[in-house]
């Protein structure tokens, strides 16, 4: 790759730091380990129902779209047909708390399956133009738009947060080096700050 | 190639998987013409210049399969939709 | 200096310094390589390709055949760049190619002397015999004789980079058609992306001398990309060349940093750019046709368009005295702007008898010589290089000469159509204009301007501002037509001309593959007349170049042969490229150990620490081997891993197996339809060994399936074919059986899976699940599986399973406990003498204990073939059964799986080994098998084997020949049974 990653091994995170020209400063990226989160899959039949009871029991409005939703400290992204990755902002038992649905929902614990990485800064969108090939104008794409698909051969799924340029992204866990060497890569260009959350 | 993805709207045709002819049902296992009906379902295919009923699976995506209507000689993609209707 | 006292776009408040060839000059920003040589007076600058003759510098452009260069030096060296294209930057190198000892006397331009051998196919007829010189002898000389740039000795040490675009409206150049196309969308609020491959967009308004509105050309343009850059839905990519459409999808490459010496800190050198774009609009221009005249590669002899390019916007004059020689009307505006500008433009040569009195008026008026009804039969040159000095001619049926140092040739323009035949469209002959203009074009794609055979810039404006306004009002935008300036037209009359007959000397077509006239009349002779066989019998537009310059000549000469028309003779098409494309571009960041992702298992931190060895499987990195202080071979340390796990106990990370959820009323149903045997009956708490087979009825995958609730069971792949089971299963409920209840979720990443395997391994278990967690022979009997906790608190799916066939248990923890969970099993099982084991020994064991692995599953092998007939359920229908029935699959002769040993233990079995009947002969009739798997066994002290042979368990105690030729063993083995330890299964029921 660049060579902004000579130093590290494929099989090692880069450590964190700023990587690109000294004093330019496109675009920051943090890493963190999701709170807690869940699949939700409707039953056959059962998606009027879950949307009914998601709504009646945890306040969340299920959008079957692939589109972000918050409420109640849970987040919900359309991520097919009747499934929504299910994102608590605080550590919990994210799959008691989702109990009252499993009338009409399988739920499925995804906390430990996956890895957030969130991407701000005025170059995100010329980060991501390298990898995603799905169209991320704000027109196109807006705040709580959400996509699942493949970023240099990772499948990812993400949404854009409110706010001008940012945007979050869950990769599974095995992949986490491999899609932290692509952002390095093709960030390096604008100026790429990358840490953990402490 | 882009593929409309009813779920996800359209994608690059390298995040699906591709199957081949929709038209097909998979024959009742129990006829008594089972084999002939399964030998023609596995193994025989037309080969049209045109209009084709074709399955994707989005597996970068939505991870639905996607019954696609392409024309095999331009490419032009006449319609997509979800296998199995709504869940 | 030949630089004009003033004019021209490039700033001449900054000089810049280069080298070429060693020596040191000056040109200015703005400047090519080609235009900065030629103001210095710089005219031979490569040797052709074949006959090695000095040859100069044709045009201002992309279509250069002759002005190749090698670009920079060391690792940066970049073959094969046209000096018309290159942007001249401070310190820039570059040095001709395809000369020894030099440039201007070079050694093999003997091969001029003997060109009469070298003309077309003498590859095919001089190089025939015999048959082993080509390698040792041929092809070596051709190589060193034959050739164009040397690549870069080194690794290429910068990077590249891919990008994704998208637009309402794709705009493919930047010149008078394009700026208003761009305008008009832009305006309209459609977004835009107008590309040009060029550093200054204006294409040819950079170019002419005319006069839009009250502005020159150059201003206008100007003007109209500055409002363009203004619109926020506009985006313009100068040095971007759109290569490509590929099924409404873009191909373009920005030379990012090419016009500098280095790249700048982290910046790329060049991007690959993926566009998708709702509607595009090809307005690439046209391009100048030379006409075919002997000695018409004589370094001077250039095209006309061009030789007005260097004047008007590099400031330059291509020569001291500059005659014209044409067939058309443009050729006359190029004369009549070089001399306004100040180059001592002479004499106009055109092949017709009369022209329009106002553009004789004008040469008249200009003191310029006319010869009409003349063309030119010869050129003389200088004796070293060539460069021109005089020209002969032809005028009715005198002859004449005339000195000139250089020539500026018009044969008329050929559009730009290549990218409307990238989805197979054919460009149809245009006669009024001689020109193929475009046929069919891609979906969504329109042309306009010169690139469709419209020349006046007036036309071209408006046709450039109509077809954006459609664009964007195809998509929904409210566009109205940008208004016209007022343009002064020039004349385009032109009569069709190609080929000057009876001219001296060799008459070049194909400039960079050096075919001449000649070559065409071979090639006619022979009878490769169909125009796709003439290409590629001569090589004519076969170089870099793709005949920009020489196909529609080359084809309108095989016309004239043949007698037939144009549009009957047709053209060959143009694929994508549409430019040449570096590899490294279409590389990207994807290369060395980041050609693709690499998937990390959760403990692979720890197995580093432990010395792990890793290997690829798939995406994944494996531990392969633990080697210890003092092993020096991986077998020593694998027998002892596998030992260890015999004796006492080990573990191994299986994270990498797929692993998938399925809940819901149906799943026991579902199951039993995708599996052969059934799983419906399963008791909560319990795994079965399943086996799947495709509809075809070979077997697609094993593996164990639990059921950790009445309606919630888990299911593990084999690691290679996690993805494609999951796509099988979401087929099979998608849309084979809609109306199941059953939901499935990847949990392959969610659970860190470790196996711990041998006879002390429910010891180590019991000392890392919580208490009160029983794993007693009762509370985890032989294929158990249940939740519960371990670690102080830690959820946990503990499966009683065995792959080694010792007694063994897979713990599966949440991934992010993974490493801790290996680091505790560890602790617990240091007093047994915990061994970590890599993937080597799981094989050993594996096969030992005689289980089919990827190797037997090799989308060839039916249930029946692997030994699990008897597993297959009568009782029920499950995908692959009726096929599975088929006599062929059923045929008892078809080899099935068995065991075997070597008679002499001393031998290495090798797995692809044939069997063969003792005493038959080797060949494929007498064929009766291979094996599959091989290991090294600890536990017996040799070789053992695992394999399909024809009959196999019927064939146990005898002895066959496994018959290696690959690698020359040939020698006895004993069928056995596969399970070479244990075949009761006592050990993992203990």
């Amino acid at each position: 790759m660049t060579s902004a990653l000579d130093t590290f091994p494929v099989t090692q995170m880069p450590a964190d730091g700023h990587y690109g020209p000294a004093g330019i400063h496109g675009v920051s990226v943090r890493v963190f380990d999701p709170p807690a989160l869940a699949l939700l899959a409707a039953r056959r039949g059962g998606a009027s129902a879950l949307t009914v009871a998601a709504h009646a029991t945890l306040g969340l409005a299920l959008a079957d779209a692939p589109r972000l939703a918050r409420a109640n400290g849970l987040g919900t992204i359309g991520a097919g047909p009747g499934r929504w990755l299910v994102l608590a902002e605080a550590p919990e038992d994210l799959t008691a708390r989702l109990a009252p649905l499993a009338a009409h929902a399988a739920i499925t614990e995804q906390t430990d399956g996956y890895v957030g990485f969130e991407l701000s800064g005025v170059r995100t969108r010329d980060v991501l133009a390298k990898g995603v090939a799905v169209d991320l104008d704000p027109a196109a794409f807006p705040p709580g738009a959400a996509a699942t698909t493949n970023v240099a051969h990772i499948n990812v799924t993400f949404w854009r947060e409110p706010g001008e340029e940012r945007f979050v992204f869950l990769v599974a866990r095995s992949y986490r080096v491999a899609f932290a060497r692509f952002l390095i890569a093709s960030g390096a260009e604008y100026g790429i700050a990358f840490a953990h959350r402490g | 190639m882009r593929i409309p993805c009813p779920y996800c709207g359209a994608r690059d045709a390298s995040e699906f998987a591709y199957l081949g002819d929709a038209t097909l049902t998979r024959p009742d296992p129990a006829a008594p013409d089972a084999d002939e009906a399964f030998h023609a379902y596995v193994y025989l295919r037309d080969n049209p210049a045109g209009a084709h009923s074709e399955w994707w699976y989005h597996s970068g995506g939505c991870r639905r399969w996607v019954k696609v209507a392409r024309d095999t000689t331009s490419h032009a993609i006449a319609g997509a939709e979800l296998a199995g209707g709504a869940r | 200096m030949s630089r004009l006292p003033s004019g021209g776009r490039v700033d001449r408040a900054r000089p810049l310094s280069f080298r070429f060839d060693g020596k040191t000059y000056r040109g200015f920003a703005g400047d090519t390589l080609a235009s900065a040589l030629l103001a210095n007076q710089v005219r031979l600058v490569g040797r052709s390709f074949k006959y090695h003759r000095p040859r100069g510098i044709l045009s201002a452009g992309p279509e250069e055949p002759n002005a190749l260069v090698e670009l920079r030096s060391g690792d940066r060296r970049e073959p094969n760049t046209r000096a018309t294209v290159a942007e001249l930057y401070d310190g820039l190198d570059a040095a001709s190619q395809n000369r020894w000892p030099s440039l201007a006397l070079d050694a093999l331009s003997l091969n001029g002397l003997v060109a009469p051998f070298l003309g077309a196919g003498f590859y095919y007829k001089t190089f025939m015999w015999p048959a082993k010189f080509w390698e040792s002898v041929y092809e070596p000389a051709i190589r060193r004789a034959a050739g164009l740039g040397r690549a870069a000795p080194g690794k290429d040490p910068d990077h590249y980079d891919k990008a994704h675009a998208f637009c309402d409206v794709l705009v493919i150049g930047a010149g008078p058609a394009g700026l208003m196309a761009a305008l008009a969308a832009g305006r309209a609020g459609a977004r835009v992306i107008l590309a040009d491959e060029d550093f200054l967009a204006g294409g040819r308004l950079n170019s002419d001398v005319a006069r839009i509105g009250d502005e020159p050309s150059h201003a206008f343009a100007a003007r109209t990309v500055a409002e363009l850059a203004s619109l926020p839905n506009v985006r313009i990519m100068t040095r971007t060349s759109v290569f490509g459409i590929y099924d409404g999808e873009y191909g373009a490459v920005e030379r990012v940093s090419d016009h500098l010496a280095t790249p700048a800190p982290f910046q790329p050198r060049q991007r690959l750019w993926k566009i998708a774009a709702k509607r595009a609009i090809l307005c690439a221009g046209a391009t100048e046709r030379p006409i075919v005249f002997g000695g018409n590669d004589r370094p001077g002899v250039m095209l006309a368009g061009s030789a007005r390019s260097y004047a008007n916007r590099y400031g330059v004059a291509v020569g001291k005295s500059v005659a014209f020689f044409a067939n058309n009307d443009s050729a006359w505006t190029s004369a009549f702007d070089m001399k306004v500008a100040g180059v001592n433009v002479t004499t106009l040569i055109d092949i017709r008898r009369e022209v329009a009195p106002a553009l004789a008026a004008r040469a008249k008026a200009l003191g310029i010589d006319v010869r009409t009804d003349t063309q030119v039969t010869g050129t003389t040159g200088q004796p070293f290089g060539g460069a021109l000095t005089g020209l002969s001619i032809r005028t009715g049926g005198r002859n004449g000469r005339l000195a000139a140092d250089t020539l500026a040739m018009s044969g008329g323009w050929s559009p730009s159509v290549h990218l409307t035949c990238h989805h197979g469209g054919k460009p149809v002959w245009q006669e009024d204009i001689a020109a193929f203009v475009p046929g069919r074009t891609p979906p969504g794609l329109s042309v306009a301007g010169a690139a469709r055979g419209t020349y006046g810039l007036g036309d071209t404006l408006a046709e450039g501002a109509r077809r954006g306004t459609e664009a964007a009002g195809d998509l929904g935008f409210a566009a109205a037509l940008p208004d016209l300036p007022a343009t002064e037209d020039t004349p385009a009359g032109i009569t069709a001309f190609w080929h000057v007959q009876g001219s001296k000397g060799p008459a070049f077509v194909d400039q960079q593959n050096d075919v001449t006239a000649k070559d065409l009349g071979i090639a006619y002779k022979e009878g490769f007349r169909a125009v796709e066989l003439m290409k590629r019998y001569t090589t004519l537009g076969m170089a870099t170049d793709q005949g920009r310059t020489s196909n529609v000549n080359g084809l309108a000469i095989m016309a004239e042969l043949t007698g037939a028309s144009i549009m009957e003779t047709g053209t060959t098409i143009f694929r994508p490229p549409y430019t040449p494309v570096s590899l490294g571009v279409l590389g990207g960041h994807h290369r060395g150990k980041d050609f693709r992702p690499t998937r990390l298992t959760p403990t692979h931190a720890w197995a580093a620490e432990q010395g792990a060895v890793f290997i690829e499987t798939g995406p994944w990195l494996r531990a392969q081997y633990f080697p210890k202080a003092g092993e020096t071979d991986w077998l020593t340390t694998v027998n002892r891993e596998a030992k260890a796990v015999r004796a006492s106990v080990g573990l191994i990370d299986v994270s990498t197996f797929g692993k998938i959820d399925l809940q819901g009323r149906d799943v026991g149903a579902f199951l039993d339809r995708v599996y052969i045997n059934t799983f419906s009956t399963l008791a909560v708490g319990k795994a079965r060994y399943g086996v799947m087979l495709r509809e075809d009825g070979i077997v697609m995958d094993d593996g164990t399936t639990a059921r950790l609730a009445p309606e919630h069971y888990v299911m593990t792949t084999t690691t290679a074919n996690a993805a494609k089971v999951f796509q099988h299963l979401e087929f099979c409920l998608q849309v084979l059986w809609p109306e199941l209840d059953v939901t499935l979720a990847s949990v392959s990443e969610q659970w860190a899976q470790i196996a711990i395997a041998g006879p002390r391994a429910r010891d180590v278990l019991a000392r890392v699940v919580d208490t009160g967690v029983d794993v007693s022979n009762e509370g985890l009997p032989f294929m158990g599986a249940i939740e519960r906790t371990v670690m102080g608190g830690v959820k946990a799916r503990l499966f009683r399973l065995s792959f080694s066939g010792e007694l063994g248990y897979e713990i599966a923890v949440p991934a992010r406990y993974g490493e801790a969970l290996a680091r505790a099993l560890m602790t617990a099982g240091e007093e047994f003498g915990i061994t970590p084991y890599g993937i080597e020994a799981l094989g050993v064991m594996r096969i030992e204990k005689g289980h089919v692995s990827g190797n037997e599953l090799s989308g060839q092998t039916s249930a029946g073939d692997l030994g699990f007939g008897k597993m297959a359920s009568t009782k029920k229908d499950y995908i692959g059964r009726v096929m599975a029935a088929r006599p062929g699959l059923k045929d008892p002769d078809r080899p099935a799986f068995v065991g075997f040993k070597p008679v002499d233990k001393g031998q290495r079995l090798r797995a692809g080994a044939h069997f063969l009947t003792i005493g038959a002969p080797a060949d494929m009739a007498h064929d009766e098998g291979y094996m599959t798997s091989v290991a090294h066994s600890p536990h017996l002290g040799h070789w053992i084997g695992l394999g399909l042979l024809k009959n196999g368990p019927a064939r146990i105690g005898e002895r066959v020949r496994a018959y290696d030729p690959v690698r020359g063993n040939d020698f006895e083995v004993e069928v056995c049974s596969p399970a070479f330890i244990d075949p009761n299964g006592e050990r993992l029921r203990g």
